[in-house]
Parts: structure tokens; C-alpha cells; sequence
């Protein structure tokens, strides 16, 4: 029985060098440490209301708690983990051989303040350079390479089964680039299908509405793909009427107001469970064939910042997506926005304050589906020695 | 049924052994120590096991982080998500259908079992010679339908002989029902014989010592405070509801100013107009033998008191020639003047030590008389003893007698049993000695603990009939309170133990190091009618409960 990397190596026809397996978690990797990666400029409002200043929010938290259920029903998070399985010489270049685990899952709360598991894909995916097809047909080259992977013995008496091989692209590498990066930026792309695919799913299904939001973890901002059943955001933004995406992590130096001066002090000095005004954010990532994306974008502190380590941390990024023709003109109407940041400022409890450094940026439920996900991984050593 | 409550979970820290196993459940899911639960192992073979520990866990990494999850000790703050959390059990595995021991796989569904597995699981369902000790509940809180009450059985062989024999009962007073559970058992046996039930053409007679108030002084007599339930739990243990039958009470002979039992004399007269009533008399004649039982507690390093007491048998001096206490009582005297000493080998101070626990117990007393007369339904008790066939149930009083006195007449009471069962009474036909005689103490500690000198001869006789009873017939059933202080021969030989609610302190001491933290712990927290029962054909410690007693209570 051969393992995959053999039969990889001998239907693409490349030398394989078996080298070092490991896994990029824990490894510093560029630009994917905010959750975010918007250039902010607050030139126009995102809400009804010109505030001024800061919004308190406790009174109506306290408020809608007694007297009102969690709007937020459903929690998304996706998360992927990769690992360089080898590196493969196609011609005269060496190329990494990118493997990944992706996990997308969301769980629903029911009334009693329990989560469940609502939806969850646990994916296998290689990401190879895009010319181990030797063909001009490489999408049909890498579902047939994925189809004969997945016949092998090996995976089969594991009842294991790769759901893609994902192609990078073989360019010339800028300063600073690898390949290892483009790579991992495949998997990261189809983590994010599979994210919007269950955020269809839900909408769809009519399970989202006015009492039943659903609250996912990172940005809304998906830039438009080539390829994909939910590649273009602008055409599906209607499933995300009831969708909040809240960043742990922002850069705060990207965020800049109507004279470019950085707002990270203002940010910074958000009093507690304040919340910023929105401003709105024209996507030029997410353009598609409808045009560009707007969002609403404000941030909430939900922790005290004499707790914190930093003064970022206990504040939290929260994005929605202007779907109706009203919204993207005069944006998202101040209540609503009041409304779901209350909801979120009611959301600060419990912590995972021991079991994740980001504690005080991180949600209890979205701490819960993201270690549901986790946990439906394969071991390392497990998933590397496939190869 | 749906009767799945979890699953198997074998961690890096805790994995499954051969001895146990931990799976998780519902936090909403009761369950107690003790249950059974079954798991489907290989080869198609069910394990069963007893759960031993339960406990709750979160992702809570520490106490800070619950504090902070309010916002920092907010104490009004009641969260939208419940944090992750969920029971997990840890089971002790008793049995494989098919002998398989290896560990259990991880991820195997854990199932409720009902009440033909339970008896399969507890080793409960071929047991030969069935003799009824009390009823198992299970799953009490899992809902009536998953609820199973089953009446547990001895081998009786294992509990009166021949295969092991004694039973000792630890447990608070008025907290364990000590007397109550033996009572129990011993109508169950009465049952068992009265009904010919018992397959090895065995009899059985008991006596049993009543060492509080009127407790034992009615067990012929109905309890009138039972209600329906309760009849009902006796007739689905396969008991009838009747008192004790062929019962016999003695009573230490009281005169108009002493009065030596709690029984008032109205109750008296109506048991003796009913022939069920002695009253039992000392006659130095007859029972000087016994003198040495007087001085059971008393420290005697040079054996002084021993020499006087074999004096005194041996009829050295002029005792050869006394009738009466009176009379002895008075050559004892004679030996106490200074300058009388016939014998220079004891001091004159020993015989007065001699007098001086003599006289304590015996003058005034009215048990020691000068005669016993038949006609007035008088006896010794000795003769009592040689009187008693199958089935019979002699009660002895000794509640009001003082600590020396009961000592005397209960080691009377053992040594008249003892020389019975070894033929040691000519007039007594041998066809008539029952094979079984119970005896049933309470207060064991008084005379087998590890503090009673350990001369004392009724440590000696209880030792002996530990050590040798099972083979004579013998079989004693005892209560106290500590097990921790009772001599290490004696509750040694016992094969069954009951353990009753007790408290910290007891269960610190080694006798219960073998017993698992959680069952201690529910020592310290058993109700009234409750017994965690060890017995050597069950696999495991039992939780069993038993119902009130059919005989009149006396409050």
C-alpha cells in the first residue's frame, strides 16, 4: 500500500524529496494575524444618526436581558490547520506540498442557554502547485488526481477521503513571498467557501431572522474569487441580512478617520460597554458583478480595560453587510446597531479567560464552536503520517 | 427504551483498565454509586460495572475564570450560553458475560440495565440457598420506568455456615437501625426454616440479648405503625408479615425494691400468664463457675483475682461447704480480716479487691438468690439455655443491669450455648439440640474491643466462638457502634459485614481502607433502613435497604 505522497509523486510525474513534515500552527505567519485586513477610512457614516461620540450600552444590555431573549441563535467559525508534507521538484523548481485540515462548523443555542451542533464539515485538503498538471486542464487534471487519491488503499482502510486538491499559483515570487504562503492561502480560500456555504445553508433554510441572528467569528469582508458556488459576495449578500461578523483581532492602525489620522487612540480609550459610531466601509475586495460590498463597521468594548494587558483587547470589531438599497445609501439604522451591540455586550459572559490567550476579545459561544471544530480534527501525527 | 446514558472515554491520564472505567454523561443525568450500568464489549460479550464516582466538569480552566466570567464578582450577572459541561462517572467493572477482562474500547455506549442484568451483574442470580437480606433500588431518579427494585439474597451457607458464618453490623446508634437490620435478617432465616425452605435438613434456634430499654421485649407482638408500602415490600421479599413466633423471654428476677429490667410489671405478668416469660436467678451453687465472668473488665496483671476465683472452684478454705451468696459472701470477709490470710500466697488486699467486685454486682441484686423455684416460673439460666429446640427465640434482658452484671450473664448465656453444642449436658438428648444456634449482641464493643483485657474470658469465649463456631453451630451476630475498636479475631471471622451510616472519624481507620472513597463518604450519609452490605458471593459492596420492623416498637 503506498502512502499518498508515492502515488502523488509518480501521477504528477515530479520528484518528491520527503522531507520534514510539520505543521504551520504556532509558526509566524505573515499577514494572517488580525482577523481583519480592511484599510479603514471613516469618511462617512455606517448608521441613521450622526453621533458624535461614544454610545453607553450597559442600561439597554441590562435591558433586553431581562426582558428579551439572545437575539444570537446560530455561532460560525471556521478554522483550518496546514502542514508542509513535502517538497515536490516539477521541472527545475522545487515547490512546497501544502496539506490541511479544515473545519467549518456552526452550533445553535437552544432557549435554555445550551449549544449544539447545528452543522459541521470537516474537510482533507493538498494544496500542490498549480503546474504538477502538466496538461492545460488543470481543473479536471486535480478532480481526477483527487479521485485517484482517495481510491488508495491506504485512505481507504482509514475510511479517510481528501475533498480537494487545490491548486497555487507557480509565479515569480515577489520579496518576501513563498510559496508556502500561497499555499496555505488556497486552504484559507476554501475554509471561507465552506463558511459561506453553511451561512447559505442556514438562510435558505429560513432558520435566520430578526430573533435568530447568527454571529460569525471573524470578517464578513470575503474578497471575490474566481472560482466557487459562493465566489461572489456582492450577488450573495442577501443570506447575510441576519449575519454579524465580530474580529478578536483588528489592526488598529488601519483605521483611519476623515483627515487619515489614525482613530487608534479613540478606539483605545472606548469606555466600557461604549460603542463607537459606525462608519461605513465600501469594499473594494468584495466587488463583484453587483458592484462593490458596503458594511457598517463599529467596534464594542465588552471588558473593563483595567483588566486587560493591552488597551485593544476587551474590545471587540463587529461588521454587517448593508444589503438593502436603504442601508448602503443612509446606512444601518442606529437602533439596530444599538440593539446588537447590547446583545453582544450581553454575550461578554462566561470567559474562556485560562484556555485562550485572546479571552477578553473572545465570546463564550464562539470559543465553544471553534473548540467543537477543533476537536473533530485529526491528530498531527496522525493526519502527517498519511503522507 | 432507549437506555444509552453515555460513552466509554479512555484519555492519556485515565484510560480504561481491567479494573475501570470512566465514560461521560448528561450533567442532567442521576445516577448514584452503586448503580450497575453495561457496556457491549467484544466478541459480542456485555461488561458490566458499578459506578463509583461522579463528577461534574466545565472548560472553566480555574476558579479565577468563573470569577471573572462574573464580570469580576458581579454577582447578578446570569450568562446567555451555559458553559460546556458534562458528568463523568467512573465504574468499577464487576463481570463479563463472557470472562472477558481486557480494557473496554473507548466510545462504547454505557446502558441503564434492568433488573435480570443487575442480578446477572451483582452475581446475584444463582445464588443457592436464598436467604432475603433487604432490597436494591436502582436508577431511583432516572424515572419510573427506568427505576428497578429487586430483592437481594445471602447463600445462607455463607452467612450461619457451614461455608462462612457471622455477621457484624457497624453503625451510629438511632441513626443506622442496628437492631432493626439484624432483626431483620433473623426473621428472614426464622421464615426460611419455619417454612422448610432450607435444603440441608438444618434447624435453627436464636438467642438473642436485649441490651436496650424494652427494644427486643415484643418481637411476638405486631407493629401496629406499619402501613400498606410497607407490607407490601415484605410480601415482594417473599416474607411473611408476622412477628417472631416460638418466642421466649427472660427476665433478671427482680424483687419489690429492685426492679432489674425496663419492662413494667403488668407486661411481665401478661407474658408469664402466657408461659412465654422466665424470670432468671443466679444460684452460687450451681454457677459459681461462672465468678470469673464478674471480672471480665478487670485489669488483672498478677492474675490475683484469678487465683481467688480458682480458690474459690476448687473449693479450697471452706468453700467447699457454702450454699449461698450469703454465706459466700460472708467467708469472702472472713479471708478479708487482717491476720486471717489461710492462704499466704494472696494478700489480704487482694481479697478485698475481691470482695469489693463481688459485692458491687451481687449483693442487693436479687438475681443472685438462694433458689430457683419452677412453680413461679423461675429459672436458671443455664437450664434456660439446655431447653432451647428449633426454632425457639429466647430473649434474654440484660438493658438494666449494670455494665459487669450484663457482662456476667451474657458470658453465661454464650458459655451455656457453647457447652450445649458440644454435648457437654448429659440430660440434654442430642436429637434436640438445634444445629444452628444464632446468638445476637449488641454493643460488641463492650466486650470484644480492643481495650478489654485481654485475659478477660469473655473476649476468650467470643474469639472461640469466632474462630470455632462455624464448625459447632454457632453463630454470632453482633452490633456497635466503631468497628475500628473491636478485637481483630473476632470481626475477622465474620463473613458477612454490614456497614450503617457512621461517621468521619470511623471511616479514617484502616478497617475501611479497602472500601472506595465515594462508598465512605456515603457511610457518613445513609439514611435509616440503609446498609452497604459486604458478603463474600457478592462481587461488589452492596447498597441494600430493608424494611421497618414487623414487631412492636417502643418509642
Amino acid at each position: 500500500m503506498k502512502k499518498i505522497l508515492p502515488f502523488i509523486e509518480s501521477e504528477t510525474s515530479g520528484k518528491s524529496y520527503k522531507t520534514h513534515k510539520y505543521c504551520f500552527d504556532g509558526i509566524d505567519m505573515p499577514n494572517l494575524i488580525y482577523d481583519d485586513n480592511q484599510e479603514l477610512t471613516f469618511k462617512k457614516y455606517g448608521e441613521t444618526e450622526k453621533l458624535s461620540s461614544t454610545r453607553p450600552l450597559l442600561e439597554k444590555a441590562k435591558e433586553i436581558q431581562k426582558f428579551s431573549k439572545p437575539i444570537f441563535r446560530f455561532f460560525l467559525d471556521g478554522s483550518r490547520r496546514t502542514y508542509k508534507v513535502d517538497d515536490m521538484a516539477y521541472d527545475n523548481r522545487v515547490y512546497p506540498v501544502i496539506a490541511g485540515q479544515i473545519g467549518v462548523g456552526c452550533c445553535e443555542r437552544d432557549d435554555k442557554g445550551n449549544l449544539k451542533n447545528k452543522l459541521v464539515e470537516h474537510q482533507l485538503v493538498l494544496s500542490l502547485p498549480e503546474n504538477a498538471s502538466k496538461d492545460n486542464k488543470k481543473d479536471l487534471f486535480f478532480n481526477n488526481l483527487v479521485e485517484k487519491v482517495n481510491e488508495n488503499e491506504f485512505l481507504k482502510s482509514r475510511n479517510l477521503k481528501f475533498h480537494k486538491i487545490l491548486d497555487y499559483q507557480d509565479k515569480q515570487l515577489q520579496v518576501g513571498e513563498k510559496y508556502e504562503n500561497l499555499g496555505i492561502a488556497k486552504i484559507q480560500d476554501e475554509m471561507v467557501e465552506q463558511e459561506k456555504k453553511i451561512v447559505s445553508f442556514l438562510a435558505q433554510k429560513n432558520l435566520l431572522n430578526e430573533d435568530a441572528f447568527l454571529l460569525k467569528d471573524g470578517s464578513l469582508e470575503y474578497k471575490t474569487m474566481k472560482t466557487g458556488d459562493f465566489k461572489d459576495l456582492s450577488i450573495i449578500k442577501s443570506n447575510y441580512k441576519c449575519v454579524v461578523g465580530v474580529s478578536k483581532s483588528f489592526n488598529p492602525e488601519k483605521c483611519s478617520d476623515k483627515r487619515g489620522q489614525s482613530n487608534a487612540k479613540k478606539i483605545a480609550e472606548l469606555g466600557l460597554y461604549h460603542r463607537t459610531p459606525a462608519y461605513m466601509f465600501e469594499s473594494f475586495v468584495a466587488r463583484g458583478k453587483k458592484g462593490t460590498v458596503k458594511f457598517a463597521i463599529w467596534y464594542v468594548r465588552i471588558r473593563d480595560a483595567k483588566y486587560t494587558s493591552s488597551p485593544f483587547e476587551g474590545i471587540i470589531k463587529v461588521e454587517k453587510i448593508l444589503v438593502s438599497e436603504d442601508e448602503q445609501e443612509y446606512g444601518l439604522d442606529s437602533r439596530e446597531i444599538d440593539m446588537i451591540s447590547a446583545h453582544l455586550i450581553n454575550e461578554r459572559n462566561p470567559v474562556c479567560y485560562g484556555k485562550d490567550n485572546r479571552w477578553a476579545n473572545h465570546l463564550y459561544p464562539v470559543f465553544l464552536t471553534e473548540s467543537f471544530i477543533k476537536s473533530k480534527y485529526l491528530s498531527n501525527q496522525y493526519f502527517i503520517n498519511l503522507f | 427504551m432507549n437506555n444509552v446514558i453515555g460513552k466509554v472515554a479512555a484519555t492519556e491520564k485515565n484510560p480504561t483498565t481491567i479494573d475501570d472505567f470512566y465514560f461521560w454523561t448528561s450533567k442532567n443525568m442521576i445516577l448514584s454509586p452503586f448503580d450497575v450500568i453495561k457496556v457491549n464489549h467484544i466478541n459480542e460479550s456485555i461488561t458490566f460495572g458499578v459506578i463509583e464516582e461522579i463528577s461534574h466538569i466545565t472548560d472553566t480552566a480555574s476558579y479565577l475564570t468563573s470569577y471573572i466570567s462574573n464580570d469580576f464578582g458581579d454577582l447578578s450577572i446570569k450568562p446567555n450560553t451555559q458553559r460546556i459541561g458534562m458528568n463523568y462517572v467512573r465504574a468499577k467493572v464487576i463481570g463479563n458475560t463472557k470472562n472477558i477482562y481486557i480494557p473496554l474500547r473507548d466510545g462504547e455506549a454505557v446502558n441503564l440495565a434492568n433488573a435480570i442484568e443487575i442480578k446477572q451483574a451483582l452475581g446475584l442470580d444463582k445464588i443457592k440457598n436464598p436467604l432475603v437480606c433487604g432490597y436494591l433500588e436502582m436508577y431511583e431518579s432516572a424515572g419510573e420506568d427506568k427505576k428497578v427494585s429487586l430483592p437481594i439474597h445471602f447463600n445462607s451457607d455463607f452467612l450461619i455456615g457451614p461455608e462462612g458464618a457471622h455477621l457484624n453490623i457497624s453503625g451510629i446508634s438511632g441513626l443506622a437501625s442496628k437492631t432493626s437490620y439484624a432483626m431483620f435478617l433473623l426473621k428472614s432465616i426464622q421464615h426460611k426454616y419455619l417454612n422448610h425452605e432450607d435444603e440441608t435438613n438444618s434447624d435453627v434456634a436464636f438467642v438473642l440479648l436485649n441490651v436496650k430499654g424494652k427494644d427486643l421485649l415484643a418481637i411476638d407482638e405486631p407493629n401496629n405503625e406499619l402501613t400498606k408500602s410497607d407490607y407490601e415490600i415484605y410480601d415482594n421479599l417473599g416474607l411473611d408479615d408476622k412477628p417472631f413466633s416460638n418466642t421466649k423471654y427472660f427476665y433478671p428476677y427482680s424483687d419489690n425494691s429492685i426492679s432489674n429490667t425496663y419492662a413494667n410489671k403488668r407486661e411481665i405478668e401478661s407474658q408469664l400468664e402466657l408461659d412465654k416469660a422466665y424470670k432468671y436467678k443466679y444460684i452460687f451453687e450451681w454457677d459459681k463457675d461462672n465468678l470469673d465472668l464478674l471480672f471480665s473488665n478487670v485489669d488483672d496483671p498478677t492474675q490475683t483475682m484469678d487465683s481467688i476465683i480458682n480458690y474459690i472452684i476448687s473449693e479450697q478454705g471452706n468453700f467447699g461447704n457454702i450454699r449461698n451468696w450469703e454465706q459466700f459472701r460472708n467467708e469472702v470477709d472472713e479471708h478479708c480480716k487482717p491476720g486471717s490470710s489461710k492462704d499466704k500466697e494472696i494478700t489480704v488486699s487482694s481479697w478485698r479487691k475481691f470482695k469489693r467486685i463481688v459485692n458491687k454486682s451481687t449483693k442487693n441484686n436479687p438475681i443472685f438468690a438462694p433458689r430457683a423455684s419452677e412453680q413461679d416460673r423461675e429459672v436458671r439460666m443455664q437450664n434456660a439455655i439446655k431447653s432451647i429446640r428449633k426454632n425457639d427465640v429466647f430473649v434474654v434482658d440484660i438493658a438494666k443491669l449494670d455494665e459487669g452484671l450484663q457482662s456476667f450473664v451474657f458470658g453465661d448465656v454464650m458459655r451455656a450455648v457453647y457447652d450445649l453444642k458440644l454435648g457437654q449436658f448429659e440430660d440434654v438428648d442430642e436429637k434436640d439440640i438445634p444445629s444452628k444456634i444464632i446468638i445476637f449482641i449488641d454493643e460488641l464493643n463492650k466486650y470484644a474491643s480492643s481495650d478489654v483485657p485481654k485475659n478477660s474470658p469473655i473476649l476468650k469465649q467470643l474469639i472461640d466462638i469466632a474462630e470455632r463456631g462455624r464448625s459447632l453451630g454457632i453463630v454470632l451476630f453482633s452490633a456497635e457502634q466503631f468497628k475500628s475498636v473491636i478485637h481483630d479475631r473476632v470481626k475477622g471471622n465474620c463473613s458477612t459485614h454490614a456497614f450503617g451510616r457512621t461517621n468521619e472519624i470511623e471511616i479514617s481507620k484502616s478497617d475501611y481502607r479497602f472500601v472506595p472513597s465515594v462508598y465512605k463518604n456515603m457511610m457518613t450519609r445513609l439514611k435509616q433502613g440503609e446498609y452497604i452490605i459486604q458478603n463474600p458471593i457478592f462481587r461488589s459492596l452492596l447498597n441494600v435497604k430493608f424494611p421497618k420492623p414487623l414487631y412492636k416498637q417502643f418509642k
